[in-house]
Formats: structure tokens, sequence, C-alpha cells
């Protein structure tokens, strides 16, 4: 089961964008969502993230994070209304309780709490955007240029931690054979048994990452000044990409200054569309950041374009 | 370069005050939503200096490899038991290599846990937190190993069961500061009083291992933190004649 990463290489075109690109990509995408308040702005947010996923071929794994946010997007919508007082327009009283004071539910509340459970589906969604286009490996070689100590920590756990799983099955089977049953007794009796495996797997691992050591510093582990080497090219796509992601951002930004991207729930609901320019920079972002799934369609559709990218 | 890496955690600090300070005209800007943004920018920064420093200390090859596997055990930890669900043993580990490690590796042991695990469970806005969350599990279990080295499994054990909950109100502090406004005490229960069974749960069960595994564990991770010790031996020049 966790013989692999959540990445899964499919050769697609959003696979084979530059680390540096595709995280600049993810990391926009991840502060637009924090910075809007305008319902809007975050449904188109929303709607580009799902293109994407889909462009890397990944509503299956999306819909399992959907089931994911959908019991905390419930409880965001239940505790807004709840505590907030602040709303003017009182579509409940309520009674009244020891620590929240009298119980009212305002109409604004219920929108903030839709608003901000349409943020949280918009961050889960960036992240399993992430886990679909960028393999860690490239992500822990892009890390050991800065901090090459703690990238070799992380990469060794992340190699040993498939391993490790394999390991316990087989002191499992081997505790099976020699007359352990993990299945029978009651959780006070199965409870040393697990106790063994756990004693096990703790002594023969720390075993192993001694003779790790010895092989690190055969290799002459901290001997020197490090060396490092690229093996990501970067192409044109990627130039197309990290563009379109920063034109969105500071266009992000101008529309922020300007007001068109806020908007205020309390005390009464705001306009959702202020004025032209509202409409304008929405769609000047939404283009912007739909760079590489225009291009990935692309990408599939005309051999030619695919090798000038 | 030397001044800047002596100064680099003083301007770290000022830097993270100044974000707090600001956020006070920050949240007017953003119609008080500023600390959606904030909460991850300050959590990251944290992380990046805990990361530096272990960057900048002397660590052995040995030292390296352990902290790694430690990292990985509390990483498996994660996964729960098939026969014994909803028990995972990840907070625990992280605490007794704190204890026995010291607070260094127990804050990588923590945070390599998280992230590390994550690669296969999928990472999520939640992996900083957690990272933050068990690093800090681990580092404060690292100081109490200094400050009571004796502390037996009674103390380490009421321990385990604090840490249950406090990392419940880190985890809580995400969704609090993320996506609930306005942000004050009566919201905050709210959103505690939504995890305090799962806090209890987890609590619980950290006191539990503690309580069977405890002292079986700290023992064996002492042995091993003694055999990280190596001392190298000057060659005598007389010696290496011998030798030949």
């Amino acid at each position: 089961m966790f013989d692999q990463f959540f990445y899964q290489d499919k050769g697609l075109f959003l696979q084979s964008l530059h680390p540096v690109a595709a995280l600049s990509y993810a990391g926009v995408l991840m502060v637009l969502a924090l910075l809007f308040t305008n319902p809007l702005y975050l449904l188109g947010l929303l709607l580009v993230i799902i293109l994407a996923v889909a462009a890397v071929d990944g509503l299956a794994a999306w819909e399992t994070y959907l089931k994911i946010s959908l019991g905390m997007m419930l409880l965001v919508i239940i505790i807004n209304p709840l505590v907030v007082h602040a709303g003017e327009t009182i579509i409940w009283w309520g009674p009244r309780l020891p620590v929240f004071g009298r119980l009212t539910v305002s109409l604004e509340a219920i929108c903030y709490g839709a608003a901000m459970s349409v943020r949280l589906l918009a961050i889960i969604s960036i992240f399993c955007l992430y886990n679909l286009i960028v393999h860690p490996d490239k992500v822990l070689s892009l890390l050991a240029r800065f901090a090459s100590r703690s990238a070799l920590v992380l990469s060794l756990a992340t190699r040993m931690f498939p391993a490790m799983i394999r390991q316990m099955e087989n002191i499992r089977e081997v505790q099976v054979v020699r007359g352990v049953d993990f299945h029978a007794g009651t959780l006070k009796e199965r409870l040393p048994k697990y106790a063994a495996l756990m004693n096990i797997l703790l002594l023969s691992s720390l075993e192993d990452s001694l003779e790790i050591a010895e092989a690190m510093q055969a290799r002459a582990f901290g001997s020197g000044r490090r060396s490092c080497y690229r093996r990501d090219t970067w192409r044109p796509r990627d130039s197309l990409c990290l563009g379109g992601s920063l034109l969105a951002l500071a266009v992000a930004v101008y529309g922020q200054a300007k007001g068109c991207s806020t908007f205020s729930f309390y005390p009464e609901l705001d306009y959702l569309i202020k004025g032209p320019m509202t409409v304008i920079v929405l769609i000047i972002i939404i283009l912007a950041l739909s760079v590489p799934v225009v291009l990935s369609w692309g990408w599939q559709r005309c051999p030619y374009f695919k090798a000038k990218i | 370069m030397a001044f800047w890496r002596k100064m680099l955690f003083p301007f770290a600090l000022v830097f993270i005050l100044g974000l707090l300070l600001a956020s006070i005209k920050i949240n007017a800007l953003l119609l008080g939503q500023g600390w959606g943004l904030l909460a991850p920018v300050i959590i990251i920064m944290a992380l990046v200096l805990l990361y530096w420093g272990f960057e900048q200390g002397r660590v052995s090859s040995r030292e390296v490899a352990v902290i790694a596997m430690l990292g990985t055990i509390a990483a498996v930890g994660r996964v729960p038991f098939a026969a014994l669900p909803n028990i995972q043993p990840a907070t625990f580990m992280v605490i007794i290599s704190g204890f026995v490690f010291g607070p260094r590796a127990g804050f990588m042991a923590g945070s390599t846990a998280a992230l590390v695990s994550n690669f296969f469970l999928g990472q999520g806005p939640w992996t900083p937190w957690q990272m933050f969350a068990w690093g800090l599990a681990g580092t404060s279990a690292g100081v109490m190993g200094i400050i009571f080295p004796r502390a037996g499994k009674k103390v380490m054990t009421v321990f385990s069961f604090l840490w249950g909950y406090l990392f419940g109100c880190i985890m809580n502090l995400w969704t609090w500061t993320g996506f609930v406004h306005p942000l004050n005490w009566q919201s905050f229960v709210a959103t505690y009083a939504a995890s305090f069974w799962f806090d209890t749960f987890h609590a619980t069960g950290n006191a539990a291992f503690y309580l069977l595994f405890g002292p079986s564990f700290v023992k064996i991770l002492q042995r091993f933190r003694r055999k990280l010790e190596v001392t190298l031996l000057p060659v005598i020049e007389g010696d290496k004649n011998a030798a030949l």
C-alpha cells in the first residue's frame, strides 16, 4: 500500500515542468486562496484548480480529497454562524448558553461560513494538485542545494519508510510462524504481542541505521564541501507557466489594493460585483492561472507545439 | 558571512514580531483576513529557522542516520495497526526520541515524521502545522530530558498525556486562524470543543503507550545513544612503527 509515493509518474505535461515552475504555480495558487475574500474570486480559483487537476488525470484522487474536506467544510459552516454575532440579518434566535451568550444565526455568518468552506476546499485541492504534479525527489534535490543535511535526513527517511513497513510485515510473519497469534485474545492480551513486535523493529532498524552511517562515512560524508548537480532542464514551458503565475500574483495584489477581490460580510453583505474592474481583474487572473492548463491541452493535441515548448 | 549566520536568528525573531505588530494594520487592509495568511507564514519561518539550526550544528554521520531512522519509525507509527484501529504511536515515538537524544534530534525526528509520512499519505495545508506540532513535542521532551534526566515513568506518562491535548490545540489553531471569523475566545472554545474527543483519544493513547512500552523503549534508545559517541584516538609515532 505504501510502496509508492502519492505522486505517480504518468508522463503528463504538468508533471514535466521544472520543479521551480511547478512549486511557484502551486505557491501562487495558495497565496491567492488565502488572500481572496470575494466568493466569486474564490470560486474562479477553485475552477482553475479543478481544471488543472483534470489535466493531470487526477479527478479520482481529488474525490478522496473532497471527501476529507466535506467534514471540515461542514464544521466551518456550523461553527461560524453559532459564534459570530456580527451579522445584522438574524434568521434564527436560539436559547441562551453559558459560554456563548444567546445563540443567534445570521444570514451573513452563514454566507461567511460558505465562502470559507469554498476557500478550504480550494486550499485542499491545491495540495491535491501539488501531490499529483511534483515528484518528492525533485523537491528534495532542490532542497539539497540549500540545506544538504536536512535534505539527506528527509531522503533517508523517505527511502526507509516503505522498507520499514515491509520489515514490520516480515517480523510479524516470523512471529506468526513461531506461534504468536495476533488476532486472539482481548486487547490486554494482544498488546504485549505488539510490544514485542515494536521492540524488535526498533532494535533492528536502529542497528541498520548505524550500518547506514558507516556506509556514509566510507563515502566521505562530511569530509568537505558538497558538490551537487542539476538534472532538470528549464524549458520554454517553464518560463510561460512561471510568467503566468507571476502575472496572476501581480494583478491579484493590484485587485486587492483596489478592493476588487475583497468582500465584507459584516455587518451586512457587500455587493459581489462592485464595478467593471472586479470582472476584468477576475478574468485576467483566471486566464493567467490557466496558462499551464491551456499548454497541457495543446501539448496533447499538437505534436508541433509539443516539440516547440 | 559569519556575521549573517550569527544575526539570522535575531533578525528572524524581529521579523516575526514585526509581522505580529503589522497584523493590526494588515488586518484592516485584508478585512480581518490577515491571520489566515500570517499564521502559516510565521509557522513556516519558525520551521526554516529550526532546520537552519540543524544545518549549522556539528552533526556526525551516525547522528544523521539515527535521526532519519527515528523519524521513519515515528512516521510508520502513523500507519494504524491493522488489529488495533485508531491507535497511532507517532507522538509517543517522537517524545521518547526527544527525551533520549535531546531537543535537536527530537525536533528533527518529529518534523521528519510528519513531512515524510505525508509524502505517502498526501501533503496538505496541515503539513507545516503537523511538522511544527510534532517537532515541538520532540523538542519539549528533549528539554525535559535535560532538566529532569531522571524523570520516571509516571512523569513522562503525564507529559505524553498532555501532549495529546497540546497537539490538538496547535492543529486547532490552523482551522481557527484560517477559517473562523472573528477570532475571539468563544470561537476558539467552539473549535476546540469540536475536536475534544479526538484529542482525548490521542492523549489516552499516548499515556497508554508510555505506560506499556516507555521504559523498555527508552532503554533501547539509551543503548544506541551510547553507541553514537565515537572517539577517534590519535596515532602515535611509536605505535605506527610497531604496527609495521
